[in-house]
């Protein structure tokens, strides 16, 4: 995966450039949407709460690798949409948890594997992995470098859209 | 929905979620088409022949490649392998994934492919800093833009006043 960071700023592009066609998703929407892009890193809470001690505590097997994967995801979207106050919000804050979840998804889909095929992104519906062009690696500082000049360039140009168009 | 419904449903997905990282620690090592550590610790032998795809630490460098040690669910050591074949530009400390046939006991990898994941332990840190940046960049955005109601446990909107803007 690449940097949270780089995700997060991501997300805030794509979401920005998407509420240019769509009124209602606007900032306060679009930082859902790149709150759904951390979900997949939360396999990193194994650095506060390891799965082999998960595991050796409850005498059962556990793997944080999960929460990086479609259902995962799913879930973790689910969770976050439950806690919007209405049917109308939680439908909003599930799509776009779901869409910022599953742009990291995307994003890690193209990194390099040695032997040329991704981690099982689709688990649990197939363990399947996808052919990956091995575009980067999560320490490849350019990652980062593309994700900022992204948000910038659209931060600026939706700054001035704003202006233009007289929207808040 | 009220606050009891939506602290059950929330805690409902939370079980869900957490039993998808035992199903996926559960099924993992029969799925992934390639020896663990565990697995490798258990039966040395067992891939002799076999091309397999193995993440390590770089121990140290060697005139035709590199000494890396591949560990267990423990965290502990448990083959050290030899790879043969390889110029990867890597530093002690790093992390590679290689991609080649295993013989000696586990102990020899002929690398067809090598990923360089981390050249060095700075690239660790790199991806660990930015990552908490991520975090907080999405998280203080949406704390910008959502308050969290705790007696109702919810999210809500915060005003343009709340956020010390003005209107127009």
């Amino acid at each position: 995966m690449a940097d949270v960071l780089s995700h997060v700023l991501l997300a805030f592009a794509v979401f920005t450039v998407i509420g240019w066609a769509i009124s209602w998703l606007d900032r306060e929407w679009a930082v859902v949407g790149m709150v759904g892009a951390i979900f997949p890193d939360l396999t990193r809470l194994g650095l506060v709460v390891d799965d082999y001690v998960i595991a050796q505590t409850l005498g059962i097997p556990f793997d944080w690798e999960a929460l990086a994967t479609v259902g995962g995801v799913l879930l973790l979207s689910a969770i976050g949409a439950v806690l919007f106050p209405s049917r109308r919000t939680q439908l909003r804050a599930f799509g776009l948890l779901l869409a910022g979840s599953s742009s990291h998804l995307v994003i890690d889909g193209v990194k390099a594997y040695a032997d040329g095929a991704n981690g099982a992104l689709l688990y649990p519906l197939s363990w399947w992995r996808n052919p990956t062009p091995g575009w980067y690696v999560s320490s490849d500082r350019w990652v980062l470098v593309g994700a900022v000049v992204s948000a910038l360039v659209v931060l600026a140009v939706d700054r001035y859209m704003m202006a233009d168009s007289g929207r808040q | 929905m009220n606050h009891h419904r939506r602290l059950l449903a929330a805690g409902l997905l939370l079980v869900l979620t957490a039993g998808l990282c035992v199903h996926y620690g559960a099924t993992y090592e029969d799925n992934w088409p390639y020896p663990t550590g565990d697995q490798l610790a258990e039966e040395p032998a067992g891939w002799d022949g076999e091309r397999v795809l193995l993440f390590g630490e770089v121990q140290e460098r060697t005139g035709s490649g590199l000494v890396m040690t591949v560990d267990d669910d423990a965290g502990e050591v448990a083959r050290t392998i030899t790879v043969q074949g390889t110029a990867a530009d890597v530093e002690r400390g790093g992390v590679v994934q290689v991609y080649g046939m295993l013989s000696e006991r586990g102990t020899i990898q002929q690398a067809e492919s090598v990923v360089v994941v981390n050249r060095n332990p700075g690239d660790s840190q790199y991806k660990l800093g930015t990552s908490a940046l991520g975090v907080l960049l999405a998280a203080g955005l949406f704390l910008r833009y959502w308050g969290i109601e705790w007696r109702r446990l919810r999210f809500v909107r915060r005003s343009a006043d709340d956020r010390g803007e003005r209107d127009g």
